[in-house]
């Protein structure tokens, strides 16, 4: 069963741009990214799973239940981490996730551990925190209540590298438990090195959904060719695209026949020729030039 | 949920209390004083403008007699002071979520907003009561230290209810405000104005004949202390009229936040 289904959502506002039709199903116990720039449409997808803001149109499930029949309690298994995390500031660390904690059945256990794990000082006032440690009471309060599924909007922004890799760890532990995970996000390289399968999101609609390795591995390939002293070659085949000339050196991504662009190569004297996995942000350009 | 907001809000209450309370039994204080100064107090009030004498129904009352001092002095302030304080504290208490961003993390909890929006309004509801509560016994105390003057307790009883009455409507309308706006700024400014507003075309409504019609526009009107103290009863129009206004704001804040979109 699908923890998350979404069928032509579409949420429209006054003045600007919302999302249109966005249809996707996210299964359980994956890691599912969904990229896109800011304003593409990411917050607004969440918020609207969330029953924060309305759809226009369109409808979608988690858990089989409707999201905004069912809001309470679908929201019992839900954790969500907001993109900029705001707290009430008379709070300290303790008093917000005991009080996030209150609405769920919470063990003091978890709480501790989770904290510790993200080196979290509870006993600080949230208005006293730096913007990276706030992002913390944000992970350790969308976790806190073990839930099923955990909404991500990009959830790495504030926190340092070495932060960003334990958090990944917490993750990938809690996916090994069956959580599943809807990972928001415009950084690419953490979506690769994270999720199962992308969504890519632009001007407010869905392009492609399809996983990491295929988008990586099975079509694009990414070309560097550095040519000797007054060699060039054009390239005109069908497959290439975002050709970009610098010099003696030409990149570009090729998606056609391995061996037309090889013969083409034969041709001309070169220094250097590399041909390599595209990295996801290639791909992404690829699906944002069209 | 309930805890948190109550907590959130003792502050301000115990200080408004403070207050309220101080100047209460201060006002009470000076009776014994004032009464004893009857003579000039008389002269004293001839030499006043009529038309203030009308604002401040002291043409209907007399304020020599402690009922009347009650219902001049005391009274204006807890009506006034005390719709203040109920409009802010129900002007902020929804807004303030959004204002701050903090409804983000409410919301993606198990809770409806209509919970949400109950848990907020039984707040208001409590520390509107508490707030009359403090300013009755403090009347009391008052009246005590000035007992060889009589009052009529009936009269202060339904001084009180009207009071409360009031309080509510002003706090279900700031209440209302408060779930349409997005900042507290406006959510707060808009509650306050409308208080101070009303209690102006209370008092216009008074001094002049022409502006009566003002009446049903202010609740201040609805709630005057002289026809209640000199008829012991409050007028059931008004009282209806003021029942009225509360359900309907209640009703239509829970109508308007139930399709909000919440955006942050």
């Amino acid at each position: 069963m699908s923890i998350v289904h979404v069928n032509e959502l579409t949420k429209m506002y006054k003045n600007n741009r919302g999302i249109e039709q966005v249809t996707f199903s996210i299964e359980e116990g994956e890691i599912f990214g969904f990229i896109g720039p800011n304003g593409a449409g990411k917050s607004t997808t969440i918020r609207t799973l969330l029953n924060f803001i309305y759809p226009t149109s369109g409808s979608a499930t988690i858990f089989g239940k409707d999201i905004v029949k069912d809001a309470k309690e679908i929201r019992r298994h839900v954790g969500y981490l907001p993109s900029e995390v705001h707290y009430y500031d008379d709070m300290k660390v303790i008093d917000l996730l005991m009080y996030s904690a209150a609405f769920y059945k919470v063990s003091d256990q978890r709480l501790k551990q989770l904290a510790e794990r993200l080196d979290l000082d509870i006993h600080k006032k949230i208005e006293d925190l730096s913007f990276g440690n706030r992002k913390k009471v944000g992970i350790v309060q969308a976790l806190l209540h073990e839930p099923k599924l955990l909404i991500l909007d990009e959830p790495t922004g504030g926190l340092d590298p070495l932060m960003q890799h334990t958090f990944f760890e917490v993750l990938l532990e809690e996916r090994k438990k069956g959580v599943t995970i809807f990972f928001s996000s415009h950084i690419l390289s953490e979506v690769q090195k994270l999720c199962d399968r992308v969504a890519i999101i632009k001007e407010g609609k869905l392009i492609q959904v399809e996983t990491v390795e295929y988008l990586t591995k099975n079509h694009l390939k990414h070309v560097t060719v550095v040519f000797e002293e007054g060699q060039h070659v054009e390239f005109d085949l069908a497959g290439v695209v975002n050709k970009e000339v610098n010099g003696n050196e030409m990149t570009m991504l090729y998606k056609g026949d391995m061996n037309e662009l090889i013969a083409q190569l034969h041709n001309v004297r070169i220094k250097d020729v590399s041909i390599s996995e595209p990295s996801l942000e290639d791909v992404f350009m690829h699906y944002y030039e069209k | 949920m309930f805890k948190r907001e109550w907590k959130r809000n003792a502050k301000s209450l115990v200080i408004w209390s403070a207050v309220l309370g101080g100047l209460v039994l201060l006002t009470l204080s000076i009776f014994p004083q004032f009464a004893e100064q009857q003579k000039e107090v008389t002269k004293l009030l001839q030499s006043l403008p009529p038309a203030m004498v009308k604002a401040f129904g002291m043409d209907q009352l007399s304020i020599g007699d402690l009922t009347g001092y009650y219902g001049v002095r005391v009274y204006t302030m807890t009506t006034l002071l005390g719709s203040v304080y109920v409009a802010m504290l129900a002007a902020n208490i929804v807004a303030k979520e959004e204002n701050d961003k903090t409804i983000e993390f409410l919301l993606a909890k198990p809770i409806t907003r209509r919970e949400i929006l109950t848990n907020k309004w039984l707040v208001v509801t409590v520390n509107t009561l508490i707030l009359n509560a403090v300013s009755l016994l403090v009347s009391f105390v008052g009246f005590q230290m000035a007992e060889e003057y009589d009052v009529s307790f009936k009269a202060v009883y339904l001084l009180t209810l009207a009071t409360v009455l009031l309080h509510f409507t002003f706090a279900a309308v700031a209440f209302l405000l408060s779930t349409m706006m997005r900042k507290t700024r406006n959510a707060s400014s808009f509650a306050l104005g409308l208080v101070f507003v009303t209690y102006f075309m209370s008092m216009m409504s008074s001094i002049s004949d022409d502006l009566s019609f003002l009446k049903y526009v202010s609740p201040f009107k609805y709630v005057d202390a002289a026809p209640i103290i000199n008829e012991l009863q409050i007028d059931p129009l008004y009282m209806v009229l003021m029942i009225v206004i509360i359900s309907v704001s209640i009703v239509s804040a829970y109508a308007i936040y139930r399709k909000k979109d919440i955006v942050v």
